[in-house]
């Protein structure tokens, strides 16, 4: 009679596995938080920053109900170990992210590490940073076909000067 | 008053005027008029808004979708089926730590029927699965009950007490003194001073001498509602599993307030019907 699921099976779970423990878990999270929210960029392995947004934006939502309130100082104190973010985070972030009701940070993949593991590597970012934009949305070039045809439908539209 | 008097000796000045002397209450027979028309006080008006609040403000707990990968719309059929349910047969409001008698339809019965007085401890499952656990000690035998809510068996739930405890879960009465788990099986229902707020019984259990079927003093059970009448330095040692970071984790927050308050309009809706 099997008293317990077996160890290999985890349907179901949420939390991924870092660290040596539960409380190392947490405590590398804490430590990622907070350099996210003093330098608002950050590379890390693509798992820890993955794990790292849910948190990130969540202790957002806490700092949203304003340093009044008892249980939103108690988060941004546990969370942020360097206590001058705890004002940075409530008097600059924000105010930053109060019209957006969701969603306040940006993943992006990129080229595995140099080192020996060649892990996944991530850089998380909160969105309006004072940074140099990440991705420039590049517009099609004016060669393309789609393109050549859209200039050649907007001179034909174009009304013609008077022929001589 | 005052003016209306004429011609006024003020009270108590110690000047007494011979002859003259106005009665300051009452009304003017000198001046001639007419007493004014008697005019009834405003009837007080009795604004009755606390009874829609208390009644709109529980909400059954198996009504509430847990978290998970599920599809939303299982939970919606199951509430359409349990909104039915309840439009012809009254489940009223009761907690934890309630005294309940559950009338349920037994075949075998010589009258067909079987009513079982008990306090629950537990209130468990989602949807039409929902149950809760009665308790009794009859004839020095602790008796536990697991009834269905949504169960067509079921012919009449009476809350004979309804109380709230300390804790959400009071398995802990297994271990306790039985005096705390025994309840007369003919025992009266407790009128309620009508849409008060629901009393909180803060009693505080005494336990039977170790071993307990499950270690209470520890903090994962977090319970407030037993009196540990243990050593100090077990009770230190108890704290050795706390996990103080699980509070700050806030992953692990369920906010059910915004699903609460659409659930809550749908059913006042539907049973409003």
């Amino acid at each position: 009679m099997r008293l317990s699921v077996a160890a290999a099976i985890s349907h179901g779970r949420v939390y991924r596995r870092l660290g040596l423990s539960p409380r190392s878990r947490l405590d590398l999270l804490r430590n990622l938080v907070t350099a996210l929210v003093r330098y608002e960029r950050i590379e890390t392995p693509w798992a820890r920053a993955d794990e790292m947004r849910g948190y990130a934006e969540r202790l957002i939502d806490y700092a949203k109900r304003g340093d009044r309130d008892e249980r939103a100082m108690r988060m941004a104190d546990f969370w942020l170990t360097e206590k001058d973010l705890i004002h940075k985070l409530f008097k600059v972030l924000a105010p930053r992210f109060q019209t957006h009701p969701g969603s306040y940070t940006r993943l992006l993949q990129i080229p595995n590490r140099d080192g020996l593991d060649r892990a996944k590597m991530a850089v998380i970012e909160l969105k309006g940073n004072p940074l140099p934009p990440l991705v420039r949305p590049r517009r099609d070039s004016d060669k393309t076909l789609l393109n050549q045809l859209l200039k050649g439908y907007r001179q034909d539209a174009r009304p013609r000067g008077t022929p001589v | 008053m005052a003016a209306a008097c004429g011609r006024l000796v003020p009270r108590g000045a110690g000047i007494a005027l011979p002859g003259r002397c106005f009665s300051l209450s009452g009304y003017r027979v000198s001046s001639g008029e007419k007493p004014p028309k008697f005019q009834p006080p405003p009837k007080p008006v009795i604004i009755d808004r606390k009874t829609r609040k208390e009644e709109s403000r529980f909400l059954s707990p198996e009504f509430i979708p847990p978290r998970g990968r599920k599809d939303p719309l299982k939970y919606y059929i199951e509430r359409k089926d349990m909104i039915q349910r309840r439009k012809v047969f009254n489940i009223p409001e009761f907690y934890v730590g309630s005294v309940l008698a559950v009338t349920t339809a037994n075949p075998y019965a010589s009258d067909k029927s079987n009513r079982f007085v008990g306090i629950c401890i537990q209130r468990g499952g989602k949807g039409l699965g929902a149950t809760f656990v009665l308790r009794n000690v009859i004839e020095d035998q602790g008796v536990e009950i697991c009834y269905d809510l949504y169960s067509p068996r079921i012919q009449a739930i009476e809350v004979l007490k309804l109380e709230k405890r300390l804790d959400e879960n009071l398995m802990y009465l297994r271990d306790a003194l039985p005096e705390y788990s025994t309840f007369d099986v003919n025992m009266k229902p407790v009128p309620r001073m009508g849409h008060e707020e629901i009393p909180v019984n803060k009693v505080q259990v005494r336990m039977k001498p170790k071993p307990w079927s499950k270690r209470w003093e520890r903090p994962k059970y977090n319970i407030k509602g037993i009196k540990f009448e243990l050593p100090e330095h077990k009770m230190q040692a108890a704290q050795k599993w706390s996990q103080p970071w699980l509070e700050f984790d806030m992953l692990r927050e369920y906010d059910t307030s915004k699903i609460e308050e659409k659930i809550r309009k749908e059913l006042s809706e539907e049973l409003g019907k």
